[in-house]
């Protein structure tokens, strides 16, 4: 039975954003596993081709951000755009050849990152504007007191799998398991914000570097072992997270793809089901098809 | 072709660098909120904090971060990461202005994200230091490689005349270092992913296992490789100098400096418990 929730006492908050060029130092070089430099894009602006359902890893790409990237000019309300906007949510464009268009929230990244079709993202340029309709933060799950939401839309809730079993656990389907050796730069930070980058996922580098995760598709929804994410992000035997793959291909070290938060509470609080459909691609929009 | 220039013995430069004593910084809200979600006032990160010295249990104050004697910054973002990545433990320091102007001291540790050169000093001077003092660091140690240093194990963070005073030994192909613990990739928290010339590592020890840790302690992680970012690694051991203290934040916890790091057949971390001696105010010749 899905879960019971407080939707309706949610509010609901138009929020107003940029889509942020990508960003660069004059040194340009960063350092990968081995010692290599590299010059390779992925950050800011609007990122073509991948979208929710693709594969995670196997670009030339650092940081991948599918689709636009997203913030406010103003620094506080910037933060108000991060911390309030849930993966779900509507956006549409509201200047530029891409007016009218909308896509959804797949994520956070110190960036909102909303997908849209390519046919859309083809018209969509830095500096065009964009409205968030937020709703999520506040989000609790009837009977699972334990569990903490965040960032998670209660539209996208509704239409997941899983939920309410006989025995009190919540079922969440999952795509991939990640093990806690796999948690790399974002550990230490507030859930509600950027994501938390997978190592182990460094396709076509050595061995010593994988924990078997370059399989990770973007939008698949995955659980992170041992994490305690309810205040923050840290490290706690017996926790569980759930988070979506927000971002993709990375060749920084310590870095790679991430997922954003939505839910974490003690592991015996959860059924997990592996169901590679676990992606949300399955619920918000397939690639190549307008949402 | 030249050999890597990473690898090769060449001679240390020293840098003059100005730092200043920081003063604490919080946002609107003094709350942050603990692993437990319980909100709380974090003290004692950063600046100048007193009665904390090398050799002190890592929870033994109820602080946040909290690290030995006084941080430096600087005013300039770019001066103060560089302040933070050029300063190496070890280096000597002297206050040059403010009642403490002439107190000599050392580097004992370094903290990420913006950048933090923990500097430790006798007491009594700590004591006359004020938040704005300016104070000299003779900055030595990055490129610096001992010579006839195992080739796999890179050094960085320290000064040159400082690692023969620390539990490091060398013999053949490896090079063996007494820590007073061990720990997995896992517990490796805030600073993974980032540059270990200038980020400290925080470890999510439970109270157990900081129980009998001390700021100064040399610890191993295995599975993280620092040479540069640091992160994830089969087989490979990073060794630092424990910096500061716990955190109740989570994801955070004693941060290490990195100084070693090495694949694990040729850098052995040795736990040795009780008989283990680090980073001491005696070998920063502190009195």
């Amino acid at each position: 039975m899905k879960a019971g929730t407080n939707a309706a006492a949610l509010i609901r908050q138009v929020l107003a954003g940029e889509v942020w060029p990508a960003l660069a130092d004059r040194h340009a070089y960063r350092v990968g596993p081995d010692g290599q430099p590299f010059v390779l894009p992925g950050m800011g602006g609007v990122t073509l081709g991948v979208h929710c359902g693709d594969p995670a890893t196997g670009y030339a790409s650092d940081h991948l951000e599918p689709g636009a990237s997203i913030r406010h000019r103003e620094p506080g309300a910037n933060m108000a755009l991060q911390f309030l906007t849930c993966v779900g949510n509507e956006v549409r464009v509201q200047s530029g050849p891409a007016a009218g268009a909308t896509g959804h929230v797949i994520g956070q990244h110190a960036y909102v990152l909303a997908d849209f079709t390519d046919a859309d993202q083809a018209g969509l340029a830095p500096g065009d504007q964009v409205t968030v309709l937020a709703c999520g933060q506040g989000l609790e799950l009837t009977g699972h007191a334990a569990i903490r939401v965040k960032n998670l839309a209660p539209d996208l809730l509704a239409a997941m799998p899983g939920g309410t079993r006989p025995d009190g656990r919540l079922e969440v389907h999952v795509a991939a398991r990640i093990p806690a050796e796999a948690i790399g730069a974002g550990a230490g930070m507030v859930s509600e914000y950027a994501n938390t980058d997978l190592m182990g996922a460094y396709a076509g580098l050595g061995e010593d570097l994988s924990l078997g995760l370059e399989g990770l598709r973007v939008g698949d929804i995955v659980a992170l072992a041992d994490s305690d994410h309810r205040y923050g992000r840290g490290y706690r035997p017996g926790y569980l997270t759930i988070g979506v793959i927000s971002t993709g291909q990375c060749m920084l070290f310590g870095h790679g793809p991430g997922p954003s938060t939505l839910m974490s509470g003690p592991a015996e609080s959860f059924h997990l089901v592996d169901d590679s459909d676990a992606n949300l691609s399955s619920w918000l929009h397939e690639p190549g098809v307008t949402s | 072709m030249t050999a890597d220039p990473m690898s090769a013995e060449l001679a240390a430069v020293a840098v003059g660098l100005t730092g200043f004593a920081e003063h604490p910084v919080l946002g609107d809200s003094p709350y942050r909120v603990s692993r437990d979600g319980e909100p709380y006032v974090p003290a004692g990160d950063g600046g100048i904090v007193l009665g904390l010295r090398l050799g002190d249990p890592v929870l033994g104050v109820a602080g946040d971060h909290a690290a030995p004697g006084a941080c430096l910054v600087h005013p300039d973002p770019a001066a103060r990461l560089a302040l933070a990545t050029y300063a190496c433990i070890g280096n000597r320091v002297q206050v040059r202005t403010g009642p403490a102007a002439g107190a000599a001291g050392a580097v004992a540790g370094k903290r990420g994200e913006a950048g933090r050169v923990i500097t430790v000093f006798a007491p009594e001077d700590l004591a006359r230091l004020r938040p704005g003092d300016a104070v000299a660091v003779r900055a030595c140690g990055q490129g610096w490689r001992p010579p006839g240093f195992p080739a796999p194990v890179a050094v960085m963070n320290i000064d040159p005349g400082l690692l023969a005073a620390l539990p490091v030994q060398v013999s053949g192909d490896t090079v063996t270092a007494g820590v007073r613990l061990s720990v997995p990739s896992q517990l490796a928290g805030n600073g993974i992913g980032r540059p270990a010339a200038g980020w400290d590592l925080d470890l999510q020890l439970d109270p157990a296992a900081a129980a009998g840790l001390l700021l100064g302690d040399l610890v191993a992680v295995t599975g993280v490789d620092a040479r540069w970012n640091m992160g994830y690694r089969r087989d490979w051991v990073t060794v630092g100098v424990i910096v500061h203290g716990g955190s109740p934040m989570p994801g955070h916890g004693p941060g290490i400096t990195p100084i070693l790091t090495g694949p694990a057949t040729a850098l052995r971390a040795v736990p040795d418990g009780a008989q283990h001696a680090g980073l001491t105010e005696a070998a920063l010749k502190i009195s």
